[in-house]
């Protein structure tokens, strides 16, 4: 027999790969998995190959090794379903670090990550993009938010969360959240970015990003950060009017923000929120990643929509007006191939939803512009995967 | 040692070259299933998508000598699919079909990769109940169960998995495809092969299909929870719970040391005081759950309960039982190196067992903790060590083979449920003898004469 401990070269974290009982609860939890059948496409698998990484089993250039640390969505349903509780998050965290270190990160999250940096561009955005903006308040108790993207992309976003939070403090001067960087190869940066954020907005941090909500709690804590339908819920806050369509309430379905619901709990507080101003229609998949996950979309556009088409699928077969998302990748996921679908049913941000039920006014349109739609090429390793399943 | 540019070529034409692995990293993931300590690294993994394309794999390694280890979804926890003399690794979860849920019959037909929660859903949107619930349902594949034979929290009332195979398609070493059974009840046309491939953990044919009996879902199910003082407490309140002619559909307990690493872990608000605690639950229609229910708590009351409670209503039963549930997530954070095993009793002899084990555990001074059926015997003492501490992982092998041996010493077995695989195949003869170890490995060879079927487990 053939033990499987020997000693590593200093990768990960020993504590964190021993965690790993090896039981496979994980398997039936990961949507890359449910599209390969294959081990070394499941969590259970990847975890074996970091191990095989750490313990020099497998090199750095081992071509399965390199295109799992980035098939993989890292959208993190495998830990609520793990019995030994594996922090599957860090351990891909500290994995792409190695793996994407230098110049084997993939141009384009280099350049995202550089872009999102930039404090003094993001502002420059925003200001262009007009998001909420408030007198600083430096000793106010919540502060908003902006995220990097988010206020370029969907500015509207930040407006109507300040419509729901009138006393909340909006700093201007706010740079990145840093979850780019963690999720991307960088996760010191990762680390630095969240602590800056955490000086420059004092008190409770609000956020709209489910994804940033989750980073951001690794570093600053628990108590510290709030994602917005769960401030909502905490500070008592009920949702005022309703929402309908052609004279009937709207049929609104949730599409789960990955790591708000597996790294931070959250998912009855937004369901909540739409019960109180419209239907909340139940859609299968809906708690499955929606393939957005941070930079996969554009990383590998072809495995992104292999994970959405299905989900578009349901949303359409359960005649909906509106699917709300919390965070912004994840709706401007859902927006972009609804559209390409021609689809009637809207993608909308949960704020733009419950500040247009509250106002009685329409919700926004859309964006008026977008990042450019960057095709790059998935990678692929050999014959790591099976077919099936529509192509980009 | 890796496999002939030619035979790799063979193995693409049959299943599809996609369907073919042979990079070290396509490897490695398959190098383990859920048993710890246990690593061997296949020359190729290979997911045939039907019986023909199993049978000419076979054929291929029968003709030239090379190991097939059939593989589900690698739940085990016996190294049962460990490819510890490289060769093949079969992967049958592409071959996920429910075939056939028949109402009328009482029955499904699934092929081997469907796993056991998908087949219960689909049962269960008929009305009808896949009564077999292994731990590891929602992953295993009813392939994966058939072949080890798994068990599950309802054995007493419900049986084991043998006891629902009317039937299978399985593919000989040789190449040839059988039928065993069928949709029949009652069968006695020759040798009961259906009987004997179920639990032959993949080293006698590769199972390829299987139809299973169903029964109507219950209408109903309800759990209550006992403390005792100690489980020779709980023991006695047991056998007087069956002597009174109920049979329930759970009965599952856990020791002292469970309890205190599940409240530690969990904080569900149990008794720390308490030497055992005891979850008794049953199905079936309401009135007739309510009643069994109240009388195993009279029962419980009369045999020095500290206190029993009857969950008011399905909510607070599932609360209950995430006390059992959390047992092995509560151990497993004790250590990195959890061993959870399966020895199995005559349920009147569960109390002394547990008091042999904590023995056992204080001689060779490695921390086990007890949780498991209690209506069937079968126990999992589970050692919880850190996984870089050899001497101690020494130490536990050494508690568990006395843990074995005093298991047989009172009618028991060295494994009630989780299997022989590789990991428990040393301890064998002790529990079977010498002539019937002969026999297993002429059955072995009469089904896979060139020995290529999943070697170094049962009938080696």
């Amino acid at each position: 027999m053939t033990t499987d401990r020997v000693t590593g070269r200093g990768i990960f974290d020993p504590e964190l790969l021993d965690r790993c009982i090896s039981c496979g609860f994980c398997l039936p939890a990961c949507p890359t998995y449910a599209q390969t059948l294959d081990e070394g496409s499941s969590p259970r698998g990847r975890i074996n190959l970091m191990r095989a990484l750490e313990t020099g089993e497998l090199d750095d250039d081992d071509s399965r090794l390199r295109e799992e640390a980035s098939f993989c969505l890292g959208c993190r349903a495998c830990e609520p379903v793990c019995p030994a509780g594996v922090q599957y998050g860090q351990l891909l965290e500290t994995w792409r670090d190695h793996q994407w270190r230098g110049r084997r990160r993939p141009p384009l999250a280099q350049l995202l990550m550089l872009v999102a940096s930039r404090t003094p561009l993001l502002r420059a955005i925003g200001v262009v993009r007009r998001h909420a903006r408030t007198p600083s308040v430096p000793a106010a108790p919540t502060t908003l938010m902006l995220g990097c993207f988010e206020r370029g992309l969907y500015p509207g976003v930040s407006r109507s969360a300040r419509a729901l939070l009138p006393d909340i403090a909006v700093p201007a001067d706010q740079g990145c959240c840093g979850a780019l960087h963690a999720h991307n190869g960088e996760s010191e940066r990762g680390v630095e970015l969240a602590r800056r954020l955490g000086e420059q907005l004092p008190g409770v941090i609000v956020t709209t990003a489910g994804g940033c909500a989750a980073h951001l709690t690794t570093v600053l804590g628990r108590d510290r950060v709030h994602e917005l339908s769960e401030h909502l819920v905490k500070t008592g806050a009920s949702p005022v009017g309703r929402l309908s369509v052609g004279g009937r309430r709207a049929r609104v379905a949730l599409q789960d923000s990955c790591h708000l619901r597996n790294g931070m709990g959250v998912f009855a507080e937004p369901r909540a929120l739409i019960s109180a101003v419209a239907d909340l229609v139940a859609v299968p998949g809906e708690a499955s990643c929606c393939g957005a996950a941070g930079t996969y979309s554009l990383l590998r556009p072809r495995d992104s929509r292999r994970i959405l088409d299905p989900k578009l699928d349901a949303i359409e077969a359960a005649d909906l007006d509106y699917v709300v998302a919390v965070n912004p990748g994840c709706l401007r996921q859902l927006e972009t191939g609804l559209r390409r679908r021609s689809s009637k049913v809207r993608a909308v941000h949960l704020a733009d939803l419950l500040a247009a039920a509250a106002g009685g006014t329409p919700l926004p349109s859309g964006r008026r512009w977008t990042l450019p739609r960057i095709r790059v090429p998935a990678r692929r390793a050999g014959a790591a995967r099976t077919t099936g399943g529509p192509t980009a | 040692m890796s496999l002939d540019r030619d035979v790799v070529g063979e193995l693409g034409t049959i299943v599809g070259a996609d369907h073919v692995r042979t990079g070290r990293g396509d490897l490695e993931p398959y190098a383990r299933d859920a048993t710890p300590l246990f690593r061997g690294v296949p020359d190729a993994v290979v997911s045939p998508r039907t019986a023909e394309e199993v049978a000419a794999v076979l054929r291929l390694a029968t003709r030239t000598g090379i190991p097939v280890i059939p593989r589900g979804a690698g739940s085990n926890l016996s190294a049962g699919t460990l490819a510890d003399r490289g060769g093949i690794v079969l992967v049958l979860t592409r071959m996920d079909r429910i075939l056939e849920i028949s109402p009328d019959e009482l029955l499904a037909r699934v092929e081997a990769g469907v796993t056991t929660a998908a087949l219960g859903e689909a049962a269960a949107a008929k009305g009808l109940l896949y009564a077999p619930d292994p731990g590891s349902r929602t992953v295993s594949t009813v392939g994966g169960n058939v072949a080890t034979c798994a068990g599950g929290l309802r054995g007493l009332k419900y049986g084991v998995t043998r006891n629902y195979v009317l039937g299978t398609t399985a593919v000989l070493p040789t190449g040839e495809i059988i039928r065993t059974g069928g949709r029949l009840w009652k069968d006695v046309a020759g040798y009961d092969l259906t009987r004997l491939l179920t639990g032959s953990e993949g080293t006698l044919g590769v199972l390829t299909e299987i139809t299973v009996a169903l029964l109507p879902m219950p209408a109903t199910t309800n759990t209550g929870v006992a403390y005792f003082p100690t489980l020779a407490d709980a023991g006695r309140a047991v056998t007087a719970v069956i002597g009174d002619g109920i049979v329930p559909a759970t009965l599952e307990f856990l020791d002292a040391k469970c309890i205190g690493a599940v409240e530690e872990y969990a904080n569900l608000g149990l008794r720390l005081d308490a030497g055992a605690l005891l979850l008794f639950g049953d199905d079936g229609a309401a009135d007739a759950v309510e009643r069994n229910l109240t009388r195993i708590g009279e029962l419980c009351t009369a045999h020095r309960a500290m206190e029993v409670t009857l969950a008011a209503d399905v909510a607070r039963s599932d609360a209950l039982l995430a006390a059992r549930r959390c047992s092995l997530p509560a151990l497993s954070r004790l250590g990195t190196l959890t061993i959870l095993e399966d020895a199995t009793v005559p349920r009147p002899r569960l109390a002394e067992m547990v008091g042999r084990i904590d023995e056992i555990a204080e001689r060779y001074d490695v921390p086990i903790a007890t949780f498991g059926h209690a209506g069937d015997g079968n126990l999992h003492p589970t050692c919880v060590v850190d996984r870089h501490d050899d001497a101690a992982i020494e130490r536990a092998h050494k508690a568990f083979g006395d843990v074995f041996a005093a298991a047989i010493g009172m009618d028991g077995t060295i494994t009630g449920e989780h299997g022989v695989g590789a990991a428990k195949l040393p301890y064998l003869e002790a529990r079977l003898g010498a002539d019937q170890m002969a026999l297993l490995r002429r059955i072995k060879a009469a089904f896979d004469p060139a020995g290529i079927l999943n070697p170094g487990k049962l009938g080696s």
